[in-house]
């Protein structure tokens, strides 16, 4: 017997992907090809996160945990709509070690303990990526362009 | 299947590459093991005493009561460890981030815990705006006490040259003895290099410390907002003839992550900017050198950051060589907000570059799943 996997679709209302800071986030998700009585329970959030060389941290703006019993008829599937006003910071950014993404993430949680996770990234602010830039008074005595340090500590 | 039998996974800080639940279900057992055994350990031991009391086996020391703490800190260990990862088991990074975030906001026991401002992850700048300065608005404190510094190396100073007195008595006593310590005193030759060391640099920070003079910084405002023009002046107290002084307004990414059991920051600079230079002149104890330059921040500069593992630090860093003294280096912090350049996306999509661009103007639909 071929066990389907849960359809999950997960939409940002209208065409555009950037947005400024305090702008209207509306998203729209829907689940199929799953029994209603499977679901456990459906998470939508609005987060933010880093990547890069250290740890990632996250950053949740907006959080809506629903279960069955949230739901008309206990059916989680249908067509479900939130919006929220996207914050002043932190500002998506694409830097040397460290970068900022934002996405909306859908989180779908089945009885028998399986997770299905879907994303959706977009872009808070207009920060260009990061490079070196240098002063227009620099001169040879400033920092080399990849300076790095390390500073090790013992836990 | 294949991740069924994969022995060795790679973790990544906080992430793993394999099953969550497989790991969960590890930790579950380690710690509900460890739990038991403790549990059961401790109440034999107790119960066996309890039945057969032996008082001298409570006398302080080894024995009874170091028994008693090692089976303790096992239930102790397994028990909250065993509630942290049922806590965990199904429940997503969010829905924990989110419990976080509303346990800070509650936080009773600091009433002076700042209140939810409009910047989330923008540092806080109080603390950089209670100096009122003399010629600008703000006096900026530095971004590192030196004396922390100080006493650290002091306490290592003499801890390490405490021991070395001692070893070294030891060495020569068994010289003169007839019974010589060879092991002791070859040993000796590397420990009195360090000890030589650890005092050049004690007696350097001390000269650095008690005779270059304090360097102030006052600003016109703070925080800073990119493309606004800013005043700096700078102080430079002592009696010294200055090679080179210079002012630099940098920002520089921080990162923290785990290395085996270390801890590891790095920092880079992403943006350097010299505000001015001044080469070969005199500072008198009477007449302090002073200098004031005129900035602008950049327009689209990324604003200050900071979460857990990670940031974006601006600061101006005052570089200075010294005739006969060691240069010196001192940072004080700025904290950056978002500029309306960087907030607002403009109209015009030409002012991303390629690589931020949305690739394509399809509807932003994602589907995952069948």
């Amino acid at each position: 017997m071929i066990q389907m996997e849960p359809l999950l679709s997960l939409c940002l209302a209208g065409s555009k992907r950037q947005f400024s800071a305090g702008d209207e986030l509306v998203c729209e998700y829907q689940i199929d090809a799953v029994d209603p009585n499977e679901i456990q329970a459906v998470e939508a959030s609005v987060l933010w996160y880093t990547e890069g060389k250290g740890e990632e941290d996250l950053g949740v703006h907006f959080f809506e945990r629903r279960l069955p019993s949230d739901a008309e008829d206990g059916d989680l599937r249908p067509m479900r709509r939130f919006r929220t006003k996207l914050p002043n910071s932190p500002l998506s950014y694409n830097g040397a070690i460290l970068s900022i993404h934002w996405s909306v993430r859908l989180r779908l949680f089945l009885r028998r303990g399986k997770e299905f996770v879907l994303e959706q990234p977009f872009i808070l602010g207009a920060v260009p990526p990061a490079r070196l830039e240098v002063g227009e008074e620099e001169s040879a005595n400033g920092k080399p362009a990849d300076e790095t340090s390390d500073k090790g500590q013992s836990e | 299947m294949a991740r069924l039998f994969r022995l060795l996974e790679k973790k990544r800080g906080a992430r793993r590459t394999g099953s969550n639940l497989v790991g969960s279900l590890g930790e579950a057992l380690f710690c509900g093991g460890l739990f038991l055994l403790g549990a059961l350990s401790l109440s034999s031991v107790v119960a066996a005493n309890l039945r057969h009391p032996e008082p001298e086996a409570y006398s302080l020391g080894f024995g009874f009561w170091l028994t008693i703490l090692v089976l303790s800190s096992f239930v102790i260990t397994g028990a909250s460890g065993l509630m942290w990862t049922v806590f965990r088991i199904g429940t997503s990074a969010e829905r924990r981030t989110v419990m976080a975030q509303q346990a800070a906001r509650l936080d009773l026991l600091n009433p002076a815990a700042p209140q939810p401002r409009d910047y989330p992850n923008v540092p806080s700048h109080e603390g950089l705006i209670n100096s009122p300065g003399t010629e600008l608005a703000y006096r900026l404190p530095p971004a590192q006490s030196p004396g922390w510094r100080l006493l650290a190396t002091t306490v290592f100073a003499l801890v390490w040259n405490g021991v070395g007195c001692v070893l070294m008595v030891w060495a020569i006593k068994s010289h003169l003895l007839g019974r010589p310590e060879w092991f002791l005193t070859v040993f000796l030759a590397p420990y009195l290099c360090v000890s030589a060391w650890s005092i050049h640099y004690l007696l350097r920070l001390i000269w650095v410390h008690t005779g270059m003079g304090p360097t102030t910084l006052e600003i016109s405002d703070h925080p800073l907002l990119p493309g606004h023009e800013y005043q700096v002046t700078l102080l430079q107290h002592g009696h010294i003839t200055v090679r080179s002084l210079q002012l630099w307004l940098l920002c520089e990414e921080e990162a923290t992550y785990h290395q085996g059991t270390d801890i590891r920051t790095e920092l880079r600079v992403v943006y350097q900017q010299r505000l001015f230079q001044q080469t070969d002149f005199e500072i008198e104890p009477s007449q302090p050198f002073q200098q004031t330059a005129t900035f602008t921040m950049p327009a689209t500069a990324m604003h200050s950051f900071q979460s857990a593992h990670n940031a974006v630090h601006w600061k101006l860093l005052v570089k200075g060589t010294v005739a006969g003294w060691p240069d010196f280096e001192r940072a004080f912090a700025l904290v950056v907000y978002p500029g309306q350049a960087t907030s607002q996306i403009s109209p015009l999509p030409s002012a991303l570059t390629d690589s931020r661009r949305p690739r394509s103007e399809a509807p932003t639909r994602a589907e995952v799943g069948a």
